[in-house]
């Protein structure tokens, strides 16, 4: 009888004491992140015996709706991830202070509402335009000097589109992402710091002389014949890389985030093939130390602590974990992330694409699409389609998003 | 005791009726009335939603959008009806045309959506047939001319069959001897269309043109999810997607609940008028 009550008081005593976190993200079934969750998992559960981690993958289109009503209805995860920017900015009413534990990270703005940080980033973003080394060279451009000014970028796109093998971007705007991505690019030099701050802000309208001024070179590059054709039916993700990655188009605006095209791009076309320069902008302001035109960089995905949780401190200590050096060492090395954390040390990333890539991403620019809000960023991609079909004027597109960015500020 | 026995047995499709169907619809009416941004519950704001809607450009072209598509009811009905009365009427190989108009009907909306995007892409099959025909390319998914009646035609193509097979249902109740009857006595196959078939068959019409109206204002999502996106610009944003752009990527499932409500109250209204044109056609 005392046997048996003193196992079942065990059984309660362990019951009582055993611990479960849940992390819910897009990101944890995909195999290049695997081993970065295993380390992270395993350092965490180490360092706190009795505590169980189970991460949860949602599919990555549904994310959003699906924790927005797991928040509202009081059945959130303890700690998940997003998307730094608009959807980050979007959750801060449900997420702790991370200020304490988010010193010396980088992309911390995207995560912050100024005073507080909400998240901690894992990853840092930005755009570069990777390019094709044998079309280059075809067209009788020299592979080892890509464009470094917007002029140069037009005598480039000339030469390739006079020899006609390929488009001279691959070019994806169904979703609108191409329009996203070719706004950051081009802001980053187009704008200076007061500028990209006042547009955060919602200040500096969509038809200010500037703004308008990217939505115009958007509408000449489609005018002078830069991209393919049938660019409002082909999805960014992956029609247009996979467009690259064929050699249907010579450059592409692509991703150093958790998405490490370099590699990606380096793995399918061999090293060789591939380089990368920063997308030159017309009329440019702001320019890097080097000279050339500005990397837009910004805080890519992070981890936020759900304040409604019930163990707070506990998902507080595995967020600490999940931007540790130590298991983000693991993903930068497995899937050549970006991160976030400086102590990473990324020597041992060998690429020439990235060794080229990464004295950019000092003094980089903000990105300004992840400053808008997320009802902007929808109307960008509805109007950037118009735009490319010459269904409406820059003028018209630019008073349409003013309305949106006026609504969302 | 007869009663008690008739609602034991009423008594579980009610309470699922209940939970499933008549409680989310006063919860997303209740919803409607707030500002809830998915996080918090929200405010109760009154008709603000839906003073917005009324001013709400992408809200405006959905419902463009959504008369176009109803304006395609006709199609919808009678081209499944006449196919099936052809089958009806012996055509040799109509057992093959039924299993193979009938198949699309049990593909996923996803995986018919990622045929026709491989079919009508810029560089498509579409295209390259048109090629050897000396036409020019279209981006049918791509313009705006183009993209929702493209989303149309690959709809039809994905449900008719559904309709066909209750039409072909509701010939065999059309009496034979009617038939023929108008065969001896020298009926042609419109006449026998039009004074015979169509009236036996004016319930079953009447179904499937309730059927599909609820299915096309409804059903649409996944082929414009994977094919245009609601692109370009608002072209082929329908209601349903509208609803989920606003709950899933701005966060708004207040503005959304306002949506659907005039999705459920068009839909509705609809399908009323439809059965009170029959009814009143019917007593003619």
């Amino acid at each position: 009888m005392k046997y048996l009550l003193g196992t079942a008081l065990a059984l309660m005593t362990s019951a009582a004491m055993a611990q479960e976190l849940t992390v819910w993200d897009w990101k944890s079934g995909d195999p290049a992140a695997a081993s970065y969750i295993e380390a992270a998992k395993t350092a965490f559960e180490a360092a706190h015996p009795g505590v169980t981690v189970n991460f949860v993958m949602q599919p990555n289109d549904q994310y959003y709706t699906l924790l927005g009503t797991a928040l509202s209805s009081g059945a959130g995860p303890d700690v998940f991830l997003m998307n730094g920017g608009a959807q980050a900015k979007a959750r801060f009413d449900a997420l702790t202070d991370l200020s304490a534990e988010a010193k010396g990270l980088a992309g911390l703005a995207e995560f912050s509402d100024g005073a507080t940080v909400h998240a901690l980033p894992i990853t840092i973003q930005g755009f570069v335009v990777y390019y094709n080394k044998t079309l280059y060279a075809d067209a009788g451009l020299d592979p080892e000097k890509p464009p470094t000014t917007w002029e140069e970028l037009k005598a480039a796109c000339e030469a390739i589109k006079a020899k006609g093998s390929a488009p001279c971007f691959a070019m994806g705007n169904k979703e609108g992402y191409g329009a996203e991505f070719f706004v950051s690019a081009l802001a980053a030099s187009m704008l200076t710091a007061e500028e990209q701050a006042a547009f955060a802000e919602g200040k500096l309208a969509w038809s200010s002389p500037k703004m308008k001024a990217i939505l115009q070179a958007f509408v000449d590059t489609q005018t002078w014949g830069w991209y393919g054709e049938g660019a409002n039916s082909t999805a960014k993700f992956m029609d247009e890389y996979e467009m690259f990655m064929r050699g249907e188009g010579a450059n592409t605006i692509g991703l150093l985030s958790d998405v490490a095209h370099w590699k990606q791009f380096g793995e399918m076309m061999g090293p060789e093939t591939i380089g990368a320069f920063r997308h030159p902008a017309p009329d440019a302001v702001t320019l890097a130390a080097d000279g050339g035109p500005m990397l837009p960089l910004a805080g890519g995905i992070g981890y936020g602590v759900n304040k409604a949780g019930a163990h707070v401190d506990l998902a507080t200590d595995l967020v600490k974990t999940l931007a540790d050096a130590g298991p983000i060492a693991v993903f930068t090395k497995d899937a050549g992330i970006l991160p976030a954390n400086p102590a990473v040390d990324t020597s041992g990333l060998s690429s020439p694409t990235l060794t080229t890539i990464l004295p950019w991403t000092l003094g980089a620019a903000p990105m300004a699409h992840a400053n808008a809000s997320a009802a902007e960023l929808e109307a960008l991609h509805q109007q950037s389609q118009l735009l490319l079909n010459g269904e409406t004027t820059v003028d018209a597109a630019a008073a349409a998003l003013d309305e949106v960015q006026a609504k969302a500020h | 005791m007869e009663s008690r026995t008739a609602w034991a047995f009423l008594a579980p499709s009610l309470v699922l009726i209940a939970l499933f169907r008549i409680a989310p619809l006063i919860w997303g009416a209740q919803l409607s009335l707030t500002d809830a941004r998915g996080i918090t519950p929200g405010d109760y704001v009154g008709l603000a939603n839906y003073r917005e809607l009324a001013s709400d450009p992408a809200f405006q072209d959905s419902m463009s959008n959504t008369i176009l598509l109803i304006a395609t009811l006709p199609v919808w009905v009678c081209f499944p009806l006449l196919l099936a009365i052809l089958i009806h009427q012996g055509v040799p190989g109509g057992r093959f045309y039924r299993a193979t108009y009938f198949l699309p009907a049990i593909l996923s909306s996803v995986i018919v959506g990622s045929i026709f995007n491989t079919l009508l892409r810029r560089d498509g099959a579409v295209n390259a047939l048109l090629k050897l025909a000396g036409i020019a390319p279209v981006d049918w998914l791509g313009s705006s001319s183009t993209a929702l009646i493209s989303l149309i035609v690959v709809q039809l193509w994905a449900t008719f069959g559904m309709s066909l097979l209750i039409f072909l249902a509701g010939l065999s109740t059309v009496p034979q001897d009617m038939i023929e009857a108008a065969t001896l006595d020298g009926a042609k196959l419109r006449h026998m269309i039009w004074h015979i078939i169509i009236p036996t068959l004016r319930p079953i019409i009447e179904f499937v043109a309730v059927v599909t109206t609820i299915g096309i204002l409804t059903s649409m999502f996944g082929l414009i999810y994977v094919l245009t996106a609601g692109g370009p610009g608002t072209s082929t944003t329908l209601p349903e997607f509208l609803i989920w752009l606003e709950l899933g990527k701005l966060n708004r499932p207040g503005y959304a609940a306002a949506i659907s409500m005039v999705l459920f109250a068009l839909m509705a209204g609809l399908a009323w008028a439809q059965i009170r044109i029959m009814q009143r056609n019917a007593d003619v």
